[in-house]
């Protein structure tokens, strides 16, 4: 936070909460929206964790060559877009915050309700398929 | 300040606090479950994620400290870099690493 302005590294702005700008909230919103982020790091953690389940754990489907893969791999991806979204999101409710703006609606429910589905459905094709065609 | 609080709620509002640090130690074991599966068949993708555990308990203890009210960027950046770094992991290992009976 102290080096020098001009210079900045490109991991600068990730970290840096414009300390100057606004007033410093009430500790109780700051760890309300800390509290916010850990929740949703740890849903991120268990998309990635079902991920690999699915990939490592579940019996092959017959018939569907790399067909865990197929609903492993964007559970795992999901779970990483939830980390970095979350922090981002928490980043910009933390600024709205010093400055007393309102806060901004999370993308979040809508783009986890939205992927799940589709995975879901997916998942459900691929068991009927491998059925099928067995 | 020096003398204790009569009242839980003028030390800890709404025990703020309190419930941070029981998120962050949540968060802790959530990670600690993670390496400890992990652990079982990729020991050196195991042990660092336990570390991480550690580190993000220890984090949280902090977040009881008096006078520890401020954001604090770096702390959070750490655990979206940990998830990060374990769904990069989690991809190796499902695209390389022997699952249970070949592909499919």
């Amino acid at each position: 936070m102290s080096q020098p302005r001009g210079r900045s590294r490109w991991w600068a702005s990730a970290i840096e909460l414009d300390s100057a700008d606004g007033t410093e909230p009430d500790a109780r919103f700051t760890f309300a929206n800390e509290r916010t982020f850990l929740a949703w790091s740890r849903t991120a953690l268990a998309l990635v964790v079902a991920g690999l389940a699915i990939v490592q754990l579940l019996p092959p489907f017959p018939g569907v060559p790399w067909g865990r893969h197929i609903i492993g791999t964007p559970l795992i991806l999901l779970g990483s877009a939830v980390a970095v979204i979350s922090y981002l999101e928490w980043q910009s409710s933390q600024r709205a915050l010093r400055r007393g703006e309102p806060l901004t609606r999370s993308r979040l429910p809508q783009l986890l309700t939205v992927t799940i589905t589709v995975i879901g459905l997916v998942a459900a094709a691929l068991a009927l398929f491998s059925a099928v065609t067995r | 300040m020096t003398e204790p609080a009569d009242d839980i709620e003028d030390a800890d509002p709404g025990l703020a606090r309190e419930r941070t640090e029981l998120a962050w130690t949540r968060t802790a074991i959530s990670f600690a479950a993670l390496g400890g599966v992990i652990l079982k068949s990729h020991t050196y993708a195991g042990i660092p994620i336990l570390v991480v555990s550690a580190v993000i308990w220890q984090l949280g203890r902090l977040a009881r400290a008096p006078g520890q009210g401020h954001a604090r960027p770096r702390h959070l950046l750490l655990i979206t870099v940990a998830i990060t770094g374990v769904s990069l992991a989690a991809l190796v290992i499902s695209f390389l690493g022997s699952g249970l009976g070949g592909f499919g």
